[in-house]
């Protein structure tokens, strides 16, 4: 990945930064950390929806990566070693708060729930340009954590489909189906909100 | 291919690309509107990917575990803090560490007396930052400590600044938060945390300025 040859804010190389954090440097360190902190802490932020947890996670993460540091020989890129790591940590947190990695909804048949919406069918309520980021941040945060999950690690986190199944334990199609469902669920959750808003203004 | 067999294929095939898809939606404008919501979702997702700064908290967490795991290791291992200061740090060189065993000290008062310390507030005012006094009554208060870094290691003296404040805002930030609620003892905690995170941060500055 192209990112090991990036500068950090230090002025390092990540490579540098990586080879001086081996040996104990305090500032390569920081300096590691202030590249990847926004990229790790949002994941955990997103899976959880709770800054406490996802702040506990986030340093969860970094210290485990810093514990093993002296055993990346730089096979794979560090940031992907990274945010895989950090993925790990929040599914094992999930999974010791027995909250659902996947939905429990394992079926591919689309339910009633998954047909087409009539009830704010009009035209005019389509989302078209009118969500921003924090309002889908809003969403994400009252998805179900099963869907969730797929949602943040698929479309927000750029995973496909064969890694979401082997990171979670799951299959392909359960990850696609899991994933449309949680697109849809948005929408809906969007346009709730886009209603209510029309409606007291 | 109708309505509920576009939906139903949208899991399979996300990008709608297909003839039969294509040949739906070219006729269909409910379920064009409902491919471009998903759409717009899929392109606003990738926004979420890296905006949030987790709080200063999380950095200090982790510096304090990496020095007490012996993974940053400090510039002469060997030397104890109070020593190496000698002759180099003249004045300061007894206040670091009498100004971080202070700090703590403060924070542990701090988490006990959160109670009494709001009750008696109206009568007795509250010193702020309490963290800035308790290195002062030391000998020793921020700026005195940051011109001492900057003295012996100008490239440190911004990086410290910015952390200093950070754990000054925390500390702020917790006693606000014992203040408001002060029979909450993850409050407490975290005022604890704070001192003693500021505590550490004073060792960390003189050990790392050291040449």
């Amino acid at each position: 990945m192209t990112d090991r040859r990036q500068q950090t804010d230090d002025g390092l190389s990540e490579a540098e930064a990586i080879e001086r954090a081996k040996q104990g440097d305090a500032e390569a360190f920081q300096a590691l950390y202030d590249r990847h902190k926004r990229r790790v802490y949002s994941l955990c932020l997103r899976m959880t929806a709770n800054t406490a947890e996802a702040e506990d996670l986030a340093q969860e993460a970094f210290l485990q990566l810093f514990r093993k540091i002296g055993t990346f020989r730089g096979e794979s890129a560090f940031s992907t070693w990274l945010h895989r790591l950090s993925v790990n940590v929040v599914l094992m947190h999930l999974r010791k708060k027995s909250l659902p990695v996947v939905s429990l909804e394992e079926t591919t048949q689309n339910t009633e729930e998954d047909s087409p919406k009539k009830d704010f069918g009009a035209e005019d309520l389509s989302l078209a340009g009118s969500i921003d980021r924090l309002q889908l941040q809003k969403a994400v945060e009252s998805l179900p954590p099963g869907y969730r999950t797929i949602f943040v690690l698929h479309d927000v986190e750029g995973y496909e489909h064969n890694e979401i199944a082997g990171i979670v334990g799951c299959s392909i199609g359960n990850s696609k189906s899991q994933l449309h469902k949680a697109r849809m669920k948005l929408r809906d959750i969007l346009r709730i909100k886009r209603a209510e808003k029309a409606g007291k203004s | 291919m109708n309505c509920v067999e576009l939906h139903q294929s949208l899991a399979e095939v996300e990008d709608s690309s297909s003839a039969e898809q294509q040949a739906h939606l070219a006729g269909c404008p409910a379920c064009s509107t409902l491919v471009a919501d998903l759409n717009l979702i899929i392109s606003t997702a990738a926004q979420l990917r890296e905006v949030d700064e987790p709080s200063p908290r999380v950095w200090n967490s982790i510096a304090i575990a990496l020095r007490q795991e012996r993974l940053i290791r400090p510039p002469g291992e060997s030397r104890s803090l109070v020593a190496s200061f000698g002759s180099r740090w003249g004045r300061a060189r007894w206040m670091v560490p009498a100004a971080a065993a202070l700090l703590i000290l403060v924070g542990i008062y701090a988490n006990q007396h959160s109670l009494s310390t709001r009750l008696t507030r109206d009568t007795y005012p509250l010193p702020v930052p309490a963290a800035n006094v308790a290195v002062a009554d030391a000998g020793m208060n921020d700026a005195e400590l940051l011109q001492e870094v900057a003295d012996r290691t100008p490239f440190m003296k911004m990086q410290y600044e910015d952390n200093l404040r950070r754990v000054n805002d925390y500390i702020l930030d917790a006693q606000s938060t014992v203040d408001a609620n002060p029979n909450d003892a993850e409050a407490r905690r975290s005022l604890m945390d704070a001192y003693q995170q500021k505590a550490m941060l004073f060792e960390m500055a003189m050990d790392r300025s050291l040449p």
